[in-house]
């Protein structure tokens, strides 16, 4: 179990200012969604959480340690799934134990029975057990993005980041693929931190919500402080009528349209 | 746009196509000037070339009467004809293209049988294919060498691999090996292991190395960031990073590309041949030395057979990787082969 503590987190790209002096802290097992229109940091703050990115000014702390680079205990799934095409859904899901496999052996596939096996659970838990052999290329994206959270679940991290994971899916695969994650996140008591555009997932599959607006973290609330005017105030002046209208249907018509992303051809 | 609209508007729409005529006459321009320059300089090469000088003599009459020589002609009924028996005979008598005997298929079956496990067992697979065999191995045997200096060379010398001037080492070796040919690589080879297919391997190897590694490099700068990425976030090593989330992005490319090298190679190898290393370019070389233009053009047959069956089997192989589709079934595989065959030969 690890705490997640943000303090004047600031990004700068040459002149534009990705991320104004943002701060937060989650304790540790609370699922976050991050909110905002593209280009209101959300992509940068999770690359910084994440150590891809180094921050300009302030400061991450993970755990009790600075956040510096990349790191075992720490999972990231991203929009584009950035699996590897060339192997299959199991090879995919196996290099979650690069962090602590050895060069050699993780080449040549030697790891040890248990880690093989957990590929296999964890391809189990976002139902792609009977696909672990298809070459993740043929996927549909709704599977590859299922692949990249095998991935991201065999790396047994304690912190799970997840940088859009559904903005290049259809609508049914985007509430499967959120909710392979809220599973996977309770199951195993992990910190959560996911960026998402879509406000009537948020609100569906959420439990805390941080809300950025070019840059500046506009809102920092639980569920029911999650309302039309703070969502006005995350969006800007669009018509948010639209979003919410949804949002109380309540995981009904998740099983019926969940199929068609399954057998569909790849997506680009 | 229709008549009532205000004339502003009518007059910067106007303007709008004056301009882009502007551009386009601008373009045709550029496109003449550039078509000019390059007829100029077509006509200074011709001239360094000494092939439109005063004082160049062309004897064609004498060079057509040579070209025959490379036909025998026979007649069949008084009706002249190519004599395919005359290249027959000498490309069976050299073993030119298969150990054995042919004529065995259709005298004595077993015999032959016999005969080819004999040459299998006793001198190996590329024997059976006599002479060609030699070039073949040649060809084989280099890019099967130069593979693996080819692939670190390639790797270490992509920027993404190695930083900058790190990186330039690899990339400038493999562009010294290849500002020297390979032609010229075996005459630096011939001290170690004299005109042989053996120098044949090393030239064809060392060149595979500069070539393959630069074509593995290049591939290297098309992947996509997010990959490597990803293996990062793991917390996979720097090795790790550069097998799982770079090389398994090109792993199809770098098989290809490997192909379409082993193809060059076959063909160097018949070049270095014609130096004297073996195989079917020396054969060319020696008949044509002997003025046997007919046996020469034998064996140019010979070559022209063995060059078209390793494209075929790379293309097929290639087009096989880089498909998206299944797999043939074995009887399309069988069944549809002459059409296929068609069809790579069109390409």
């Amino acid at each position: 179990m690890t705490d997640i503590t943000v303090d004047g987190l600031v990004k700068t790209y040459g002149d534009v200012t990705a991320l104004d002096d943002v701060s937060f802290e989650i304790p540790a097992g609370e699922f976050v969604i991050v909110l905002g229109v593209s280009g209101s940091g959300k992509s940068t703050l999770l690359r910084c959480l994440n150590g891809l990115t180094p921050p300009t000014d302030g400061e991450i702390l993970v755990g009790d340690e600075t956040a510096t680079g990349p790191r075992r205990d720490m999972a990231m799934i991203f929009q584009q799934h950035n699996i590897i095409g060339q192997m299959s859904a199991y090879s995919n899901a196996l290099t979650g134990t690069l962090g602590r496999t050895h060069f050699l052996g993780s080449l040549l596939q030697l790891q040890d029975r248990e880690e093989k096996l957990m590929a296999l659970e964890a391809l189990e838990t976002v139902g792609l057990l009977d696909e672990a052999r298809q070459k993740a290329r043929r996927m549909s994206g709704g599977q590859q993005q299922r692949v990249g959270i095998a991935r991201a679940l065999v790396q047994q991290p304690d912190v799970l980041l997840a940088d859009e994971p559904v903005a290049s899916l259809d609508p049914g695969s985007a509430q499967q693929v959120m909710g392979y994650l809220r599973t996977a996140a309770e199951e195993r008591g992990l910190t959560t931190v996911t960026s998402l555009h879509q406000v009537n997932l948020a609100r569906k599959f959420g439990q805390r919500f941080v809300g950025l607006r070019d840059g500046r973290k506009v809102f920092d609330g639980y569920r029911d402080e999650l309302t039309m005017d703070t969502i006005d105030e995350i969006y800007g002046d669009i018509d948010t009528e639209g979003m919410l209208a949804e949002t109380d249907i309540d995981g009904d018509d998740e099983e019926t349209i969940d199929q068609p992303a399954a057998g569909g051809g790849p997506v680009a | 746009m229709s008549a009532e609209a205000p004339s502003g508007e009518e007059r910067e729409t106007e303007e709008r196509l004056e301009r882009i005529r502007r551009t386009r006459l601008y373009g045709v321009l550029k496109g003449v000037s550039f078509v000019l320059i390059l007829a100029l300089l077509f006509r200074e090469a011709l001239k360094a070339a000494g092939l439109i000088q005063s004082g160049t003599e062309y004897n064609t009459p004498y060079f057509l009467r040579k070209l025959t020589d490379f036909i025998p002609l026979t007649t069949y009924q008084g009706v002249p004809f190519v004599d395919f028996g005359a290249y027959l005979s000498f490309i069976g008598e050299r073993d030119l293209l298969f150990a054995s005997d042919i004529s065995l298929l259709w005298t004595d079956p077993p015999a032959l049988i016999s005969e080819v496990g004999a040459i299998l067992i006793q001198d190996g697979f590329f024997a059976l294919f006599g002479v060609a065999g030699i070039t073949l191995a040649v060809g084989f045997a280099g890019t099967v060498l130069g593979f693996p200096l080819a692939l670190l060379f390639g790797v270490l010398g992509s920027e993404r691999v190695l930083p900058f001037p790190l990186n330039f080492v690899f990339r400038g070796t493999m562009s010294a090996i290849r500002a020297i040919p390979a032609l010229v690589w075996i005459l630096i080879y011939i001290p170690l292991a004299g005109v042989t297919p053996v120098s044949a391997v090393f030239a064809v190897a060392t060149d595979t190395i500069g070539n393959l590694g630069r074509l593995f490099t290049d591939e290297l700068e098309e992947i996509k960031e997010g990959p490597i990425e990803a293996m990062e976030t793991t917390g996979a090593s720097r090795p790790q990073t550069v097998t799982f989330g770079m090389l398994s992005q090109v792993t199809t490319p770098y098989i290809a590309w490997t192909l379409y090298i082993f193809e060059i190679n076959v063909r160097i190898a018949v070049s270095l041949g014609v130096l004297g290393a073996g195989g079917l370019g020396s054969v060319v070389k020696t008949q044509i030395g002997l003025t046997y233009f007919d046996n020469a053009m034998a064996t140019l047959l010979c070559i022209f057979l063995l060059i078209i069956s390793v494209e075929l089997f790379s293309q097929r192989i290639r087009s096989r990787l880089r498909s998206e589709t299944e797999k043939m079934s074995l009887r399309e595989l069988v069944f549809g082969f002459p059409r296929r065959f068609a069809e790579s030969l069109m390409r």
